[in-house]
């Protein structure tokens, strides 16, 4: 992984996105959660065997799977599920255990509360002398923080034991020589950047990707916002050719992107149009007599998001729309950005909950922490749950000209000529338990099993 | 009578005879002498009538050490304007040197990025790279990133991929440009495979950069394939120059409208105070040539730097970059501190030893000269004897012994004037001698005569006849004591016996002696008038001398006034003086009169002696006092005496009275002090006398 994870602590916080997302694909392979997606995306028991819920929505019963133990060896039981999650937790949720399960009362009625503990980082975990233990497939056997994380099979696994005993996990390699690692057998897995698809293409390896799960758009700061309005927006909307971004930057690997959900997510995406048009926004841009330096940054750890926004700069500026570019301060702190570029992670297969957590996502970021944001975030919580409010809340969002989606990208894997059933979901993720090598190939491979 | 003449007098009465000083010590009270000690008596100055004079010898050391100081200041001014020229020259020498490296350096790298840009351009990916977008349906966007990969290999900076239609296809420093166009490259008529490297500005992400560049073609049936690579020129170009110590080079990356501070660099990055070279660039900016600037960067003016300013082009002659070759003057600084100390301290040296040098080279040639001034001044104290013993055969020489010629043929003349005026003064008192005892001797012989007729007479007229002729013999003897007595008086003047007089009190004892004069029978009556100052300081005077000067006076007066008239007496002081006047209102005297008046045995009386204005003179001229005369005929005369309140040199004239009126029996008269200067008229009608000194001629008992 290019990432270089922190903590395998599922409290663990101040992730960026990138890291965050990251974060918890490695959490999912040693803690898991109540509730998990299936193939097709719908809600499948995870450590909750069943489930119920009142007719308002805001009384839920999950059943605890039985017989399922953590890594240490202690039982699951519903009081320590119901500890868990009240760690999980924010304080707008009541958690209480019974002799067979948990009770959440909400203080609001929400449908997607399945999907949302089947995608949120809600792991069920256990502490004991400062050590966490989940109930996943794999336990922690090794882990140097920022370098190296070595798992091995759990062999209770309620599941099944994987079929791979011992994974290495590399953290913080340069793609260039996950690639090379790949090549030279060092590695069964590595990520693909878009960049790299062509020369991973011509190895003998084998390139996956994912459905366009991430989305990047520019989102303008509440600074960006107090300078330039939704017309200014949309000029620079229409000055980005995207699809040369996806043709040359991304290799193909992508879709332009005019809405904030993919088409196959959401299914209207096609009505968002993507194609440039620079005379337009030369003619909005003349509206406007003086354009100051338009501040861009990213995420300096992205190694996609600087050529990104420098692709955007160079055809911005030939709209007459003069951008700096740079990378976001590492710290937090003040940051005197017009606007950002962000990469974001759809995590679950729902149009619905992916709009909603993306809107929300939006609104905070427009709202800086006001609570009239938190009013917002609650109020698009419950008014997405048709196609069609969907497109008018995205299309609401975009002509706002507080967002301009630019491309969508997938998850991209080289995978080692030994790595069988690599069958990640379509949203992305890894799902290393159902993996297993060839051994004729890469007997003495790092990853092997 | 005997003449003797005193020429050392002055010399004992306080003033040396060593070189130049006894010229200046004749004016006496006028002067002043003033010594600097540290050099003795060679560095004096003199108050000379209220200017300070500094003698010969020490203006000839100072012109001495003035020369020295000057030579050695310009010595110090050639040798540093010597220096810094050669300096100047050598400064030139190593930054054309220096530019001249730069240059080679420049072409060999430009070399090195033709070599490394045609590398790329002749790998397999390149060429497969070309064959492919020579299809008609190559694609073109799968090889942005090949840049990537090209570039490291040949460790170029920039590398830019550009398609036969010059769309860019790859960027190595700015990939996000893809598929703009680099139009210049496809400009027709440029041979690129044959073109050198050449500056360029390099557009970048955050900013922009100078390149030098090179352009590789890869031909592809009549498609095209531009490789144009480059390495960045800044501050690691300049790592490759070897400087010599205390050179530096710096490089101004022209790629900004207006000068930057933050474009030049050295090589330890961008330069502080990258402002204080502004004038420069701008300079260089403007004229797009070559310039030179000195920037002293503190206080110090070892910090000056010299800077050799070179313009450096592009392709289409636009500059692109300045090449300044900075030169410490600390060196030229720290030489010329030492050069110039070096001076100060030798002309120290120079001026001490000079200084010393120019007192004995001064004391040697003035020496001569002071000599001169000895004798010059031994001749006018009088001793026209001297001789200057100068041995040299210069000028001085030359001097010298004409001077002691002169001195030799003064003397001759005194000599003879002296038995000249002997003769003369002898005659005149024959004369008087003669016309003073003819008058009484005529009587006598008559009555001598008239006794021996007598004889034939009868005893009672015989009787008669020899009373009165005794009577009258009587008479005329008594005439005849009487002028011998006044000789004898005017042969015995005594040296003043100096006390403390009250003037005015003298004044009324003279006027009492003559009381009986005034109201005398058979004359009309002579009233005097005193008008006396009673403020009067007393002065230092002989009384007996005053009163007899004054007495003289008051008689001269009365005889002056046979038909009555008025004696009037008045007193004053005046600024350390006291005068007193006579007037009569007698008959007056004539212009020629006045003008011999105080001539010894002149007079105007029928039976003066001549010697009663000149005792006057004499007793006057021996309290250091003026005596003067104003009359014309028939409005009276009027003597005016001003006597010093204290005499100056009151013990010295006594000292010299007292020894010239001696054991010996010599008059007082003589020698030097002796001289009496002949009395000239200063103004008629009025007579002053300056009775400074007195006459050579003395006359004995």
């Amino acid at each position: 992984m290019r990432e270089r994870v922190n903590s395998m602590d599922p409290r663990s916080t101040g992730l960026s996105e990138a890291d965050g997302y990251a974060n918890e694909r490695l959490l999912e392979l040693v803690f898991e959660r109540l509730v998990r997606l299936d193939d097709t995306g719908k809600p499948a028991p995870g450590l909750a065997t069943s489930w119920e819920h009142d007719a308002s929505q805001t009384h839920w019963q999950f059943q605890i799977r039985p017989g399922v133990k953590f890594h240490d060896g202690t039982s699951l039981t519903p009081a320590l599920v119901a500890a868990a999650m009240k760690e999980d937790m924010s304080g707008t949720w009541q958690v209480s255990a019974s002799d067979r399960g948990i009770a959440i009362e909400l203080p609001y009625p929400q449908p997607g509360l399945l999907v949302d503990l089947a995608t949120r980082d809600l792991f069920i975990f256990h502490r004991a002398q400062d050590t966490v233990f989940g109930t996943g497939p794999f336990r922690i056997a090794e882990w140097q923080a920022q370098k190296r994380l070595v798992l091995v099979a759990s062999e209770d696994y309620w599941a099944g034991r994987p079929f791979i005993d011992r994974l290495e996990i590399s953290l913080g390699v340069a793609p260039q020589q996950q690639l090379v690692d790949l090549e030279l057998g060092r590695a069964e897995v590595v990520e693909v950047l878009p960049n790299l698809t062509r020369r991973a293409s011509q190895s003998a390896v084998r390139v996956e990707a994912s459905a366009p799960v991430e989305l990047y758009s520019l989102m303008v700061t509440p600074r960006g916002a107090k300078s330039y309005d939704s017309q200014f927006s949309k000029a620079l909307s229409l000055a980005i050719d995207r699809a040369a971004i996806v043709n040359v930057l991304l290799q193909r690997q992508g879709e332009p992107a005019g809405s904030l959900l993919p088409q196959w997510l959401s299914g209207y995406a096609f009505l968002f149009p993507t194609a440039p048009n620079l005379e337009q926004a030369k003619k909005i841009r003349t509206l406007f007599s003086s354009s100051p330096l338009l501040a861009l940054d990213y995420d300096g750890s992205d190694p996609m998001a600087a050529t990104l926004a420098q692709r955007i700069a160079v055809d911005a500026r030939q709209a007459g729309i003069v951008m700096s570019v740079s990378a976001a301060p590492a710290t937090d702190g003040p940051n005197h950005a017009d606007v950002h570029l962000v990469g974001r992670h759809f995590t679950a297969p729902d149009a619905d909950q992916a709009l909603q957590a993306f809107l929300v996502d939006v609104v905070t970021e427009q709202a800086a922490g006001d609570h009239a944001g938190e009013a917002r975030t609650q109020g698009a919580m419950i008014a997405l749950d048709t196609p069609e409010r969907r497109y008018a809340a995205e299309r609401d969002a975009i002509d706002g000209g507080r967002i301009i989606p630019i491309v969508f990208v997938p998850e991209i894997y080289a995978l080692g000529p030994s790595v069988r059933d690599w069958m990640p979901p379509r949203w992305g993720g890894w799902r290393l338990e159902d993996v297993w090598l060839d051994a004729a190939p890469h007997a003495a491979a790092t990853g092997g099993g | 009578m005997r003449l003797r003449t005193r020429p050392r007098r002055a010399a004992g009465r306080g003033i040396h005879d060593e070189g130049f000083n006894e010229t200046f010590a004749k004016p006496g009270r006028n002067s002043q002498r003033h010594s600097n000690g540290a050099l003795g008596p060679a560095i004096e100055t003199y108050l000379w009538k209220g200017t300070f004079v500094l003698s010969f010898r020490f203006k000839l050391a100072l012109v001495f050490t003035a020369t020295l100081v000057m030579a050695v200041t310009l010595v110090t001014w050639g040798v540093t304007s010597n220096t810094r020229a050669k300096f100047e020259l050598l400064d030139q020498s190593r930054s054309n040197a220096l530019i001249d490296q730069f240059r080679k350096e420049f072409a060999q790298r430009g070399d090195e990025v033709v070599n490394r840009v045609s590398g790329i351009a002749e790998t397999n990916e390149t060429t497969k790279m070309a064959i492919d977008l020579s299809r008609p349906q190559g694609d073109a966007s799968k090889y942005v990133y090949d840049a990537d990969g090209l570039a490291p290999q040949q460790k170029l900076d920039f590398l830019d991929l550009v398609g036969d239609d010059g769309s860019l296809i790859s960027s190595f420093e700015y990939k996000a440009r893809f598929g703009y166009k680099t139009d210049w490259v496809t400009a027709p008529g440029v041979d690129w495979n044959n073109e050198g490297a050449f500056l360029q500005r390099i557009e970048l992400p955050d900013g922009v950069a100078l390149s030098l560049t090179a352009v590789h073609v890869v031909t592809v049936g009549d498609k095209k394939l531009y490789v144009i690579g480059g390495v960045q020129l800044g501050k690691g170009f300049l790592t490759t120059l070897v400087l010599p110590t205390g050179m530096r080079a710096l490089f101004y990356k022209n790629l900004q409208p207006v000068f930057d501070p933050g474009s030049l660099a050295d090589v330890n990055g961008p330069l502080p105070l990258a402002d204080r070279l502004s004038s420069l660039i701008e300079q260089v900016r403007k004229t797009g040539a070559a310039a030179e600037e000195t920037i002293q960067w503190n206080a110090d003016p070892a910090s000056a730097e010299n800077f050799h300013a070179d313009p450096l082009f592009g392709r289409e002659k636009q500059l692109l970059g300045v090449l300044l070759v900075g030169s410490s003057r600390k060196e030229l600084v720290s030489l010329l501190d030492f050069i110039r100390t070096l001076g100060v301290l030798v002309g120290g040296a120079g001026i001490l030893l000079g200084g010393l040098i120019g007192l004995w080279v001064s004391a040697r040639v003035s020496r001569p000269i002071a000599r001169l001034a000895t004798g010059a001044r031994q001749v006018a104290a009088g001793d026209w004897g001297v001789r200057v013993d100068v041995r040299s055969r210069d000028e001085v020489g030359r001097l010298a012994r004409d001077f002691n010629e002169m001195t030799r043929q003064l003397a001759e003349q005194r000599d003879r004037l002296v038995q000249a005026e002997r003769v003369a003064a002898w005659r005149e008192i024959a004369r008087r001698l003669a016309h003073e005892l003819k008058n009484p001797l005529f009587p006598l012989q008559l009555t001598l005569e008239n006794l021996q007729r007598a004889r034939t007479q009868t005893p009672e007229q015989f009787d008669e006849i020899f009373e009165e002729s005794t009577a009258t013999l009587r008479a005329e003897l008594n005439n005849l004591k009487t002028i011998v007595a006044r000789f004898s008086d005017f042969s015995k003047m005594p040296a003043p016996q100096l006390q403390s007089v009250n003037l005015n009190e003298a004044v009324r004892s003279s006027v009492r002696l003559y009381d009986a004069q005034f109201n005398l029978a058979g004359r009309p009556p002579i009233s005097p008038e005193l008008y006396l100052d009673e403020s009067l300081p007393l002065i230092q005077a002989d009384p007996d001398l005053l009163h007899r000067a004054l007495g003289n006076l008051v008689l001269n007066s009365l005889d002056a006034m046979p038909s009555g008239g008025t004696l009037t007496i008045r007193t004053a002081k005046n600024n350390g003086t006291v005068a007193v006047e006579i007037s009569d209102t007698g008959a007056g005297l004539t212009p020629e009169e006045c003008e011999r008046l105080f001539t010894p045995y002149y007079t105007t009386k029928r039976h003066g002696t001549g010697l009663g204005l000149a005792i006057v003179q004499s007793v006057v001229s021996d309290h250091h006092g003026k005596i003067s005369v104003e009359s014309a005929p028939g409005a009276g005369a009027t003597f005016r005496i001003e006597l010093p309140v204290r005499p100056p040199e009151a013990e010295a004239i006594h000292e010299i009275t007292h020894e010239s009126s001696g054991e010996n029996g010599e008059s007082g008269y003589t020698g030097v002090e002796a001289k009496k200067e002949e009395t000239k008229p200063v103004a008629a009608p009025r007579r002053e006398l300056a009775s400074v000194t007195k006459s050579t001629l003395g006359l004995g008992n």
